[in-house]
């Protein structure tokens, strides 16, 4: 990356001067040596990377992004209301593209001794809870990761101390980025000992024809026997490029559960890993992905398991519509002390127009004995049958692709645990499938 | 803008859904599945108000008339004709023909994992624009599965997903009865049922008929001659080789019930003549 590339980008070196200006001394040498780390490694590549492999991002020109605006009023209202409409009661933070971050409704959860506080400031209040939550974040691990280490700007800290059962759920609402902006959204949720929380990390935006960058971390530390409910949304606008990386590190007999919908993104690259450290540490992940139009997105999952006795279970059902590609690599890893280790992973894919492709590759790679892992993956199509049978009682045929991957996704959708969140899930659904043809829609914008 | 025109036209009739005149007609069907002809000129008049009853061996082309006149796109007209109280069935898409007054009892109801029967009945009726307020429709519901001794527990499970062969007649017919159409076409309503479960099936839809006091029809697809003893046809049609090669009263069912299809196999249409003369 040249001087000369990068000089009007958002992604410079004056745009990392100017995080460190504003940081305290720990984190100011944290984001130098990431951006040292990032200055010295080659984007990722399609041709010499494996799990980049289909994923093509050649096309991803840095320089053309510039620092975020403040969100306007249009879209904060919008995240407010999303929150209104799915989990009424929850604490809620707004944090804007530009790195502005508002907390409302949390006077409860304060009351009980928890931490909801824009990430920047806890940074200088609480330096040992957040250097606790940004552990399990290497500071060069990869590209993006190395790249949000050194940039990131405002964000989310949540810390429940132990023993604490939050009172109310935390509803974080990531703005995205106008067109040619690129935002780093940041949430790090540290849940000690015997303590529990839910959260839900609605990333969401404004429509715009040009295309935007996102490039998020969400790091959760569990400690012993702690239990923690991770709803992620990713609902960004169409024209983004999002790069996410969301990792959950388990103490002994932690559970943490992830009940995940991803549905925006002209291109998405997510990394979603469960780390089960301490014994008997669990992680349930059940995602839902609905992709159409010229979408391109790829889940990577990692199930590391570390401890004895520890259980993971991972389902993601993926539907794919028109020109959509939804890519999957999914890798349940059995460390050498994992004994007993319990683990399975399975993708499903429904394709619903002849233009529309999927691929998963779950994985396996064992290192203990007596163990239990199992993976799968399917690809189908709505038949001609299913879509007669539904048209034979008078339901026309887009609506009776709209009950079939209703039907499909409720599985999934069922085990959410919040009731009015799983109906707020299901209507953005129904929306997003219901809008048919996203595709003619989008060819047929100026 | 000719679709919109036939919407109209559809919604048309669906408003003079008392019409006592409606009827079936077919004439001189012809259709092909996969490129083989399977239906060869099939004639058929099926008024409301009357129980027609098709007979005939394996093969001869009943399934594949009823999956027609229903609009399954595996079944490719290749000839003739085919409406409902004026409308001509072939040029409109199986919803539309629903909307029209057309039902299909299935002979092997796919499942759809996920969607409850309970809400496969609502979007039905909803798309029929016959949706009622949620209160009264779980009171029909609920008259209408006890009246087939059904479970209650029926209504949340996902429509056909692991029931038995009886569950899927039953709930067959439960949609027979929510949805109210104006032709029923019943494909094999009885195969696999044992007496009593039969019987049941046989009086739901008997209780439909009387309820529609004359405004529905019934084209029933049968092997046996058992539910034609709960339900009396008005005419019985023999299928042969993809045509209809005989027709006649409640009698000719009992014939057939007796002497099996061989005549007709055997000899073709001039014994089966003179079967019927007999």
């Amino acid at each position: 990356m040249t001087e000369a590339a990068t000089a009007t980008g958002v992604v410079c070196r004056e745009t990392l001067d100017a995080r460190v200006a504003v940081s305290p001394a720990w984190l100011a040498d944290r984001r130098t040596a990431a951006w040292d780390a990032f200055s010295a490694m080659p984007a990722p590549s399609s041709s010499r990377d494996e799990d980049w492999r289909r994923t093509d991002i050649a096309k991803l020109h840095l320089d053309r992004f510039v620092p975020a605006a403040a969100p306007t009023r249009e879209l904060v209202e919008l995240a407010q209301s999303r929150q209104a409409a799915a989990l009424p009661g929850a604490a809620l933070v707004v944090c804007g593209p530009d790195g502005t971050v508002t907390v409302e409704h949390a006077e409860s959860l304060l009351a009980q001794g928890v931490i909801v506080s824009s990430l920047e400031e806890a940074a200088v209040r609480h330096p040992d809870l957040v250097q606790r939550g940004l552990s399990g974040i290497g500071i060069g691990e990869s590209y993006f990761v190395a790249m949000w280490n050194a940039l990131w700007q405002g964000g989310v800290f949540i810390h429940v101390p132990a023993g604490m059962q939050a009172v109310a759920p935390v509803w974080i609402g990531h703005l995205a980025a106008g067109g040619e902006q690129a935002s780093f959204p940041a949430t790090l949720v540290v849940v000690d000992d015997h303590a529990s929380l839910t959260v839900v990390e609605d990333l969401v935006g404004l429509p715009d024809p040009t295309p935007r960058l996102s490039v998020a971390v969400t790091a959760f530390q569990l400690g012993e026997d702690a239990r923690v409910d991770d709803i992620p949304v990713q609902q960004l606008p169409y024209e983004t490029w999002h790069f996410s990386t969301r990792r959950a590190n388990c103490g002994a007999s932690a559970h943490y559960r992830l009940f995940g919908a991803t549905l925006g993104a002209r291109l998405q690259k997510a990394y979603w890993d469960v780390i089960l450290e301490g014994r008997g540490a669990e992680a349930d992940v059940f995602a839902v992905c609905f992709a159409d139009a010229h979408q391109h997105i790829d889940h990577q999952s990692l199930q590391l398991h570390r401890g004895p006795d520890t259980r993971s279970n991972l389902l993601l059902k993926v539907a794919a519509r028109d020109q959509a590609q939804s890519v999957y690599g999914g890798l349940i890893d059995v460390e050498p002390g994992a004994i007993h280790a319990d683990g399975y992973v399975v993708n499903r894919n429904l394709l619903l127009s002849q233009g529309a492709s999927a691929s998963g590759v779950p994985r396996l790679e064992i290192k203990a004995n007596d163990v239990r892992c199992g993976h799968g993956t399917t690809v189908g199509h709505v038949d001609d049958e299913e879509r007669f049978y539904l048209m034979a009682r008078g339901i026309p045929a887009d609506e009776a692709d709209r009950l079939v991957v209703r039907g499909y996704f409720s599985d999934v959708l069922d085990r959410v645990p919040l009731e009015t969140t799983r109906e707020w899930l299901l209507s953005l659904l129904d929306a997003e499938i219901g809008d048919g043809g996203g595709l003619e829609a989008i060819e047929a914008a100026p | 803008m000719s679709e919109i025109a036939e919407e109209a036209r559809v919604v048309a009739a669906t408003d003079e859904g008392a019409s006592p005149t409606a009827e079936l007609h077919v004439d001189g069907l012809r259709v092909s599945v996969e490129g083989k002809p399977i239906l060869d000129g099939v004639d058929l008049r099926v008024p409301v108000g009357q129980v027609h009853v098709l007979m005939g061996p394996n093969g001869s082309g009943k399934s594949t008339l009823a999956y027609s006149l229903m609009g399954h796109p595996k079944y490719q007209v290749t000839g003739g004709a085919a409406s409902f109280d004026g409308q001509d069935l072939l040029a409109l898409s199986p919803d539309r023909r629903a909307k029209l007054g057309l039902f299909l009892s299935f002979q092997n109801p796919i499942p759809i994992p996920g969607v409850t029967t309970v809400n496969f009945l609502r979007a039905a009726l909803r798309a029929q624009g016959k949706e009622l307020p949620a209160r009264d429709f779980i009171a029909r519901l609920g008259e209408e599965m006890t009246a087939l001794r059904m479970d209650p527990s029926f209504r949340s499970r996902y429509i056909n997903d692991g029931f038995s062969g009886g569950e899927k007649k039953r709930a067959e017919t439960l949609q027979l009865a929510m949805l109210e159409p104006r032709l029923a076409i019943l494909d094999e309503p009885d195969s696999g049922l044992d007496v009593d479960a039969l019987r049941i099936v046989a009086d739901g839809v008997l209780r439909v008929m009387e309820k529609s006091e004359g405004r529905m029809g019934v084209l029933l697809i049968t092997h046996y001659y058992r539910i034609l003893e709960n339900l009396t046809p008005d005419r019985v049609h023999i299928m042969h080789q993809g045509r209809i090669v005989d027709s006649g009263g409640p009698e000719l069912a009992h014939l057939i019930e007796s002497e099996g299809y061989d005549p007709y196999i055997s000899a073709g249409s001039a014994a089966a003549a003179e079967v019927t003369s007999r």
